[in-house]
């Protein structure tokens, strides 16, 4: 036989198939022919890899290049470059997100390394369709051990030691299983596969077929040995062609080499197996059922006892057992017992294999030791969650199983972990959801599935889901009520408790589970009409409309930029922001988080359009109405010229209410003014809106600090009816480290405000800033233009950075170093003068309540900096003088107000409070909501009306008619527009803004990129 | 195909084995590398990787390893090949033939004795 210099091995799983992969190996084969290279380079079709994401996939062997996303094009330059010449083709490899460099080999790529194989060991390396290659590793190997020098009993011991449990669902102890069965009286005795995989989201048991058929054979050879069977059964259902097919096309095989048949390997053990296909009722992997099917009767359960193991297949004793369980069954008796019961914990031994889908980056196929955390497989082996966007659950066992939350990312993956938890391992399906998925509408999915998969033979499951799914729709719509969730709750114990089969017992497990962990998405349906996910078109108008914390309608507003209708869509911005210049510059854009064209491409750059539309008409001198309501009676004050409260005053004065802002500074505006560096947020432009909301009938005090200057009873007895508490959390926290009271060490507050407010700023040549916020990234971004050398230290990495996501990047461009995973533990100092810092290094650990990992400090890594300025900017909390003269405020442990976020009102009739003073340091937009909800309950108190409101779902401001697209603009994904800035160059020493806004004809062309969600919604107004 | 016993099961096995274990990645004991960039290729490292090649089915060894790279930058002394044994330093070989691959393979990849005639030097580049 000729020696191959390289094999290529092609992946041939359904997902690579469906994206051409035979028809790349067609043009390899090709190319390798023009090429003269037949003799030294072969093709072969492989198994799923698992990393189905990046398919096509292909390795080249022996140097293990991984190539993805193959397309036939590709093709001959690769032959070229790789094959022939040996240079590998660095623009077909992996490349991490957010790395550089891409990684050329498999055994380097992170989704593979934390990879035991054991049902998968021969993934990817042989062909599955050629017995030889299985013979070649090893294959049968374990069946003539077996059937040579065991007897069945020891076979069923050694199972028994290695605590192998069934993979399918149940985690019933396969050695004792087969010594029912073995112990069962009977003639005849059978032995079965289970196959019929039919859960959304899971395909390993489809996999392991297709990848490697004859482990599964050898496995059922081996357990029917065990169990005096003759006869074996694969029950496949039809809707997998390539498993059905590669699986008979093993058993021919086998039946050809005697390894199926009479007299197997010369030994006069006599076994053969069939296939037979199911027509596809997920109620036919209960195993009744399936036995039922086979029999060629209705594929409906029968109540248990008796078991199969004593009267299964026409009556006769039967095992069932599940593909991978079997697949495993030949490398326990070749490596041994112990071997396997070394893997894995306590009471799941061995490995699992997880088909893992829905939103992550790198969806595909993994087998990993039991015990392996959620966390570890979903952001170690899958990338983490796509767009970063934040992990929400896991569904673990698909329609049977439960969604686990954030908590749940340390648990590790065995059958009495997760059953704990709610969920169950199931067969191994896990789809993994973000922060813009429902989970009412998660139950309410799976339900349907189990609601059409219900055979309807018992009342429980027949009766039972549809009554749930009603009320869940109802849920989803904003119609039920609170006695509704109850009702659910019992009916899910219920059904759970009484169905007949499998099938029912765990059907109102997604239902179970989200009410566990999600109570509070159900009561947020019911209650407020709001669904947090943005996903129930009942109650959301679009979603990008729907995120923003003060209900602006972006997808109107988008929709009349597409239009050119400018002016229209900046009364749109107006109706519910009086700053959209200030906020189309700084906000934080949850909409875009939200916003549907980032599920498959890049999001709306809507903030650039608001920006847009807000530059447009302040150029053209378009001032806003002013409001044309009636004067109320009664005057209201407010502490604070923040965003919170320019929001309140501003909505209080279109009401018709006399409001005084009080200002402490002599500017106005707060950390607008003096927190937010010109760069980012120019004073002229903050002071022309702040003029329109004067101009709305705000008085602005400044120079007045509450508490000193006046006090709050004071200001009641001039008369103000209410008092809005907007005073922020200017105090910054400090890093309660050794050494930090030296000079050098400076507030970033002071700073800021110092520089912003009177161009004064005392900073070091070489700057080393602490946090990952915005005023980390502020105050690091200020002192590189005031020339120095600047280093921020953070504790964590890149992704869990809060600061804006723009303004990171920023950064970097302008050559700001980041040390992530990096602390500063002690200040170094001389003569009272810092010298330097002590940092130490940190690494990711366990995952903490919000779903990022807890950095924890490696012992040994600490290491010294020079510095000349240290400062932290690690969080802040409120100043809280203000309540001098009136201390019965409630406030926290954190030094914030207490207020009933409902409704923002204190602790003290006729006090409200928001923004920062309340929650501490959080978004413009988030201070702004409060000034809105605020507002309305100042309202509400002044005239004497209760507190409570009525809820209801959120309506689209008016209905804009869509634009008519070109044909490209329908076919091809088309590219976000980007925002046109300053180069590195003209930013250097001064504070010129950075972003300089996008064109008409950018903001025309993006805003038609919209994909017009509010048109679909049931909420828009018609 | 008819039934196999035990033994021809065993055969069957070792029969190929030899194919699958160039997918495994290992382990080797030889490693031949032959340069072949445009000028490998126009000097003639064609002939030099096919006499490899040829070597290496002559051995029935499996446990060699022949790969190609691209120029090794001393175009005018190609083609070249570089030979490295499991545990030693990695030799240039250059102003190769067939002829002379031949004799480097039976000398040095299985005699383990480098042929210092042909040789340029002992070690290679860094590439990290």
């Amino acid at each position: 036989m000729s020696p191959y210099r390289l094999n290529l091995m092609i992946c041939a799983g359904t997902g690579c198939v469906s994206n051409k992969s035979f028809q790349v190996k067609e043009a390899l084969d090709k190319e390798i022919k023009k090429h003269n290279l037949e003799k030294e380079v072969l093709t072969v079709m492989t198994g799923c890899n698992g990393f189905c994401a990046a398919g096509p996939i292909m390795i080249v062997q022996p140097d293990g290049i991984f190539y993805q996303l193959l397309k036939e094009e590709d093709i001959p330059h690769l032959v070229e470059e790789h094959l022939l010449k040996g240079r590998p083709v660095k623009k077909l490899m992996y490349t991490p997100p957010a790395e550089p460099e891409p990684i050329p080999k498999m055994a380097d790529i992170s989704f593979f390394k934390k990879q035991i194989l054991i049902a998968l060991r021969n993934k990817g390396i042989i062909d599955p369709e050629k017995i030889d290659d299985y013979i070649a590793r090893e294959g049968y190997v374990p069946l003539s051990k077996v059937l040579t020098e065991m007897k069945p009993e020891d076979v069923i011991s050694e199972i028994k030691k290695s605590g192998l449990r069934g993979r399918g669902g149940g985690g019933f102890p396969t050695g004792l299983k087969w010594e029912f069965a073995r112990r069962s009286e009977g003639d005849k005795k059978f032995v079965i596969c289970n196959a019929d995989e039919g859960d959304p989201g899971a395909f390993m048991d489809r996999s392991i077929v297709e990848a490697d058929p004859n482990s599964i054979l050898e496995g059922m050879t081996i357990g029917a040995y065990a169990m005096g069977a003759d006869k074996g059964y694969v029950y496949v259902r039809s809707e997998y062609p390539l498993a059905v097919e590669r699986m008979k096309k093993a058993i021919q095989q086998s039946r050809e080499y005697g390894l199926l048949g009479k007299d197997i390997l010369g030994s006069g053990f006599d076994f053969d197996i069939e296939v037979i296909q199911g027509a596809g009722l997920f109620v036919c992997g209960e195993e009744t059922a399936l036995i039922a099917s086979i029999e060629g009767k209705i594929g409906e359960p029968k109540p248990r006892p008796p078991y199969p193991v004593e009267k299964g297949l026409w009556g006769k004793p039967t095992n069932i057992n599940n593909v991978e369980t079997w697949a495993n069954v030949p490398a326990i008796i070749n490596w041994g017992a112990d071997w396997f019961s070394k893997i894995g914990t306590k009471t799941s031994k061995g490995t699992k294999v997880f088909s893992v889908a829905g939103k992550i980056k790198d969806a595909g196929l993994i087998e990993v030791p039991m015990g392996t955390t959620l966390g570890e497989i979903i952001f170690d082996i899958a990338g983490g969650i796509h767009s970063d966007r934040k992990f929400k659950a896991v569904l673990i066992g698909g329609p049977s199983g439960g969604a686990l939350p954030v908590d749940c990312l340390n648990l590790p993956v065995d059958y009495e972990s997760l059953t704990g938890a709610g969920a169950m391992m199931g067969s191994g399906g896990m789809v993994v959801t973000d922060e813009n998925n429902c989970m009412v509408e998660m139950a309410r999915f799976f339900l349907n599935f189990t609601r059409d998969e219900s055979c309807g033979k018992c009342t429980p499951c027949r009766e039972g889901i549809p009554r749930m799914l009603e009320i869940l729709t109802r849920i989803k719509q904003g119609n039920a009520n609170m006695e509704d969730l109850t009702l659910l709750e019992d009916l899910a114990n219920s059904t759970k408790d009484t169905a007949l089969c499998g099938l029912g017992n765990t059907a109102p497990n997604p239902v179970l589970t989200t009410l566990r962990y999600f109570r509070d998405e159900y009561e947020a349906h019911i209650k407020y009409k709001r669904c947090p996910s943005a996903e129930c078109r009942e109650l959301v108008s679009s979603p990008c409309h729907y995120a923003c914390p003060i209900d602006t309608d972006a997808a109107s507003y988008v929709a009349l930029i597409a239009h050119g209708k400018f002016k229209d869509a900046l009364d749109v911005n107006r109706l519910a922001n009086p700053i959209p210049s200030v906020c189309g510059r700084v906000c934080h854009h949850p909409c875009e988080v939200k916003c549907r064209a980032g599920e498959i491409g890049e999001p709306i750059a809507i903030r650039d359009l608001k920006r847009f539309v807000a530059d447009w008409g302040r150029e053209k001198g378009y001032t806003p109405s002013l409001p044309s309501g009636p004067k109320k009676d009664g005057k209201v004050a407010i502490v604070g010229s923040g965003p919170a409260g320019l929001m309140a005053g501003w909505k209080l004065a279109q009401m018709g209410y006399g409001v005084t802002i009080f200002e402490a500074e002599s500017v106005v505006g707060g950390m607008l003014s003096w927190g937010i560096p010109d760069y980012r947020l120019p004073k002229d432009i903050l002071k022309s809106e702040i003029d329109d909301i004067r101009a709305a009938g705000v008085e602005i005090k400044i120079n007045t600090s509450v508490g000193k200057d006046i006090t709050l009873d004071e200001i009641f007895n001039q008369g103000y009816k209410a008092i809005f508490v907007a005073t922020g959390a200017p105090h910054n926290l400090k890093l309660r480290i050794p050494g930090e009271d030296v000079e050098g060490v400076i507030d970033p507050i002071e700073f800021l405000k110092n520089y912003n407010l009177n161009k004064e700023a005392k900073i070091g040549k070489k700057v080393a800033v602490v946090g990952g916020g915005n005023t980390a990234i502020d105050a690091a971004r200020t002192a590189w233009r005031l020339g120095s050398d600047v280093t921020i230290f953070y504790r964590r990495t890149r992704p869990e950075m809060p600061a804006n996501v723009e303004d990171i990047e920023a950064a970097f461009e302008e050559g700001i170093k980041i040390e992530f995973l990096t602390l500063p533990v002690e200040v170094l100092s001389e003569n009272g003068k810092i010298k330097g810092v002590k940092c130490t290094r940190m690494a990711l650990s366990g995952f903490d309540s919000s779903g990022r990992r807890r950095p924890i400090p490696v012992e040994g890594t600490e290491y010294e900096v020079e510095i000349d300025t240290l400062i932290p900017a690690i969080g802040q909390q409120p100043n809280l003088s203000f309540m001098k003269g009136n201390s019965k405020l409630k406030t926290t442990s954190w030094n914030t107000l207490e207020v009933d976020p409902e409704t923002m009102a204190t602790n003290v009739p006729g006090i409200f409070a928001g923004g920062d003073v309340v929650h501490g340091p959080a978004t413009v937009l988030q201070a702004m909501e409060a000034g809105n909800i605020a507002a309305d309950s100042i309202n509400r108190y002044i005239r004497g009306e209760p507190f409570e409101k009525e809820y209801k779902p959120l309506e689209s401001v008016m209905k804009v008619p869509p634009v008519e697209l070109t044909e490209e603009e329908i076919t091809k994904e088309m590219d976000r527009s980007e925002m046109p800035s300053l180069s590195i160059k003209e930013r250097n020493g001064n504070f010129k803004e950075v972003e300089l806004g996008i064109t008409k004809e950018q903001a025309m062309k993006e805003a038609r990129r919209c994909l017009r969600c509010d048109l679909e919604s049931k909420g828009v107004k018609q | 195909m008819a039934k196999l016993t035990l033994k021809d099961l065993q055969k069957k096995r070792e029969e190929v084995k030899k194919a699958i274990t160039l997918r495994e990645g290992g382990p080797y004991k030889a490693k031949v590398t032959v340069h072949m960039g445009t000028c490998g290729i126009a000097a003639g490292a064609r002939k030099v990787i096919d006499a490899v090649l040829k070597e290496v089915e002559k051995s029935d060894r499996q446990d060699i390893l022949v790969t190609t790279t691209g120029c090794a930058g001393l175009c005018s002394r190609e083609p070249m090949a570089t030979v490295e044994l499991v545990g030693k330093p990695p030799v240039k070989y250059i102003d190769l033939t067939a002829e002379k691959m031949a004799k480097i393979f039976k000398d040095h990849v299985l005699g383990g004795k480098t042929v210092t005639d042909y040789a340029l030097a002992y070690g290679s580049e860094k590439t990290s």
